[in-house]
């Protein structure tokens, strides 16, 4: 209901009419474009580095470290028990120019340091996805058998892991993309023009055109959400099990 | 020198040690069963061999060649694993090829082993199938495939039918056997199950708690068990208590008669307790039956089963079950009956401990 007078209500620009005036206006808006751009190419790179950081990571701790899967499941918990802000000012302090690593020196720096926080804030997503998908294939006993058939280590990891856990990749990168559309504190805090405040902004200055952006953003949650039931019905390689 | 030889191997996992002092040799072409109950080191010993689980202690030489510090992908060895373990992304054929392509193998090459294996387990025609869309008995026949596709020197399989349903375990073991032969190729086999080992073996090692109890042919586990455990665990011997009379002369006292045995006592001594060792069919109540040796037994129970009448009876303090051929003209023995067992003193088998 509220999402249907929201997106009557953005309808309405145009006195006495529907159009899609106020989607107009927004899509022909240059920071529109340029912070949903960024956000994305953000987010993109948020997924990759993760990824890379996050499969084998996962794979290596339930071939050799299973004893300590509940310490690295609690880590990867962390950026949910603390709060966003709380990260901002521990980089910020770290990082700051005057610090030894000076990330918020320059644009690429401080680029990179939200893409890290982005990470951070997505690794409790990424790494629960990934791990229920190596839960699902005998991960250990795979690896085995890869290595009698005399295969090396890049070979295991790209040949016979990643794509048994790739149902699980694609719907932590899907809900990556979700969580770095939307943040809003870090961007603005790192003062970076991503679209999460650029939402804040328009919501303070305008009326219709809120009520669009909205319904755009539930747009791409469902997308990413309509994505997500696709490739869990396409993850079709079931396990063999005994 | 034999083919596989495992020379005084010991591991252990911390403070537990798993497998104890274990050494055999291994024939070119032989097919070796390990046997025993679970947690006694099958597994352990099998990893070792293949380079999963190294050593504390012992060597392992394959082909004449010490495997120690050799990784596992450096040995050549196929291993078939319980559960089938494809690689659920490829397909059947995939799956098989997977060893040859990463030796490196030209294509054309690889496509001919592939179908050669294929055709090997019958299964041309599911080529293009992946392994979620296969029977288990399919799928460890394609595993099978897998191992054997790079010629591996050795091949290991660890209880590759315990997760498939009976009737295709007894015929998915004759066609290993088969295929093991037609190849020639050195293989071990662990399992849990005597009939499984007894029917497919050159030989048997019978494994006790990380040590081999005894090692040869099925007929001489089955017939002469060594130990205790082995009669015990293989097939269904009946062990009875006895006391050493003489143990020059092979005496032994059996309730208040005494025997005489045809196997060498040791170096038990007079007076201390020895354990019998008879097998179900070796004894009979008929009163013209051949046997030397008698013994009073008073029966406890008795069932009929067709072609054989199995009669539990009491020995000198010591339960024994007899299986004796059905004759219509014998009524079952009765419970609370005492009667005349006659035996052959050559069944009556001295066993350790
Ligand atoms: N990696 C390990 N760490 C610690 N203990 C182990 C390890 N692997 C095996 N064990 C122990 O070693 C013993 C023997 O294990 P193994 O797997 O060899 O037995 P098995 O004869 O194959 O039994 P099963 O028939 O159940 O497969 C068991 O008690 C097991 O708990
Ligand atoms: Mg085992």
């Amino acid at each position: 209901m509220p999402l249907i007078g929201t997106l009557e209500f953005s309808l309405r620009m145009r006195r006495g009419a529907y159009s899609l005036d106020a989607y107009s206006t927004v899509f022909s808006d240059i920071q529109f474009r340029s912070t949903f751009g960024f956000s994305m190419l953000m987010a993109l790179f948020t997924i990759i580095f993760g990824m890379l950081l996050v499969v084998p990571t996962a794979y290596w701790v339930r071939l050799r470290l299973p004893q300590m899967r509940p310490v690295v499941e609690f880590i990867t918990l962390m950026p949910l028990v603390i709060p966003a802000i709380v990260i901002v000012f521990g980089y910020l302090r770290l990082y700051n120019s005057s610090s030894w690593i000076p990330f918020t020196g320059s644009t690429q720096g401080t680029n990179m340091l939200l893409v890290f926080s982005y990470i951070t804030l997505s690794l409790p997503y990424m790494y629960r996805s990934v791990d229920t998908a190596m839960r699902t294939i005998d991960v250990r006993t795979l690896t085995e058998a890869a290595e009698i058939l005399g295969a090396k280590w890049p070979t295991i990891l790209f040949r016979c892991i990643f794509p048994n856990v790739m149902s699980g990749v694609l719907s932590g990168a899907f809900i990556t993309f979700a969580i770095v559309m939307g943040e809003f504190t870090m961007a603005a805090l790192l003062n970076r023009p991503a679209f999460g405040p650029y939402l804040q902004l328009i919501g303070a200055n305008r009326a219709y055109e809120p009520a669009a952006l909205a319904v755009i953003a539930f747009a791409i949650t469902w997308l990413s959400m309509g994505l997500l039931q696709l490739v869990s019905r396409f993850g079709k390689f079931a396990p063999s099990r005994p | 020198m034999s083919f596989l030889v495992l020379e005084n191997i010991k591991k252990s996992f911390g403070a537990t040690a798993v497998v104890k002092d274990f050494s055999m040799s291994i024939e070119k072409g032989e097919f070796v069963s390990f046997l025993g109950p679970s947690g006694c080191g099958k597994t352990t010993v099998l990893r070792m061999i293949a380079g999963f689980e190294s050593p504390s202690d012992g060597t392992i030489v394959i082909n004449g060649r010490n495997q120690n510090g050799l990784k596992t992908s450096q040995r050549n060895i196929g291993m078939v694993f319980q559960a089938y373990a494809l690689f659920p992304n490829m397909t059947v054929a995939d799956n098989v090829a997977f060893g040859l392509k990463v030796a490196g193998k030209p294509k054309e090459e690889i496509g001919a082993r592939v179908n050669e294996m294929l055709k090997l387990i019958s299964l041309e025609h599911l080529a293009d199938r992946y392994p979620y869309q296969m029977s288990g008995g399919q799928q460890q026949r394609v595993a099978l495939a897998r191992a054997l596709a790079p010629k591996p020197q050795v091949l290991l399989l660890d209880e590759p039918l315990s997760a498939l349903d009976a009737k295709i375990r007894v015929s998915l073991r004759e066609e290993i056997r088969q295929i093991q032969r037609q190849l020639g190729i050195t293989t071990v086999f662990v399992t849990h199950d005597q009939e499984e080992a007894l029917s497919i073996s050159d030989r048997i090692v019978v494994m006790n708690a990380g040590r081999a109890d005894q090692i040869g042919t099925p007929s001489q586990i089955y017939n002469r068990p060594a130990t205790r455990f082995v009669a015990s665990f293989v097939g269904t011997l009946n062990i009875i208590e006895a006391i050493v009379v003489d143990p020059a002369a092979n005496s032994v006292r059996i309730g208040n008669s005494v025997v005489t045995l045809r196997d060498p006592i040791g170096t038990s001594k007079s007076g201390g307790p020895i354990s019998i060792a008879l097998r179900p069919e070796a004894g009979s109540m008929a009163a013209d039956a051949k046997g030397d040796t008698t013994l009073a037994g008073k029966v406890i129970s008795s069932h009929f089963l067709g072609s054989v009448i199995r009669t539990k009876f009491d020995v000198a303090g010591s339960q024994v079950s007899f299986d004796m051929f059905n004759s219509p003209d014998s009524p079952l023995p009765q419970p609370g009956e005492t009667v005349t067992l006659r035996f052959l003193a050559s069944d009556l088998l001295v066993v350790r401990e």
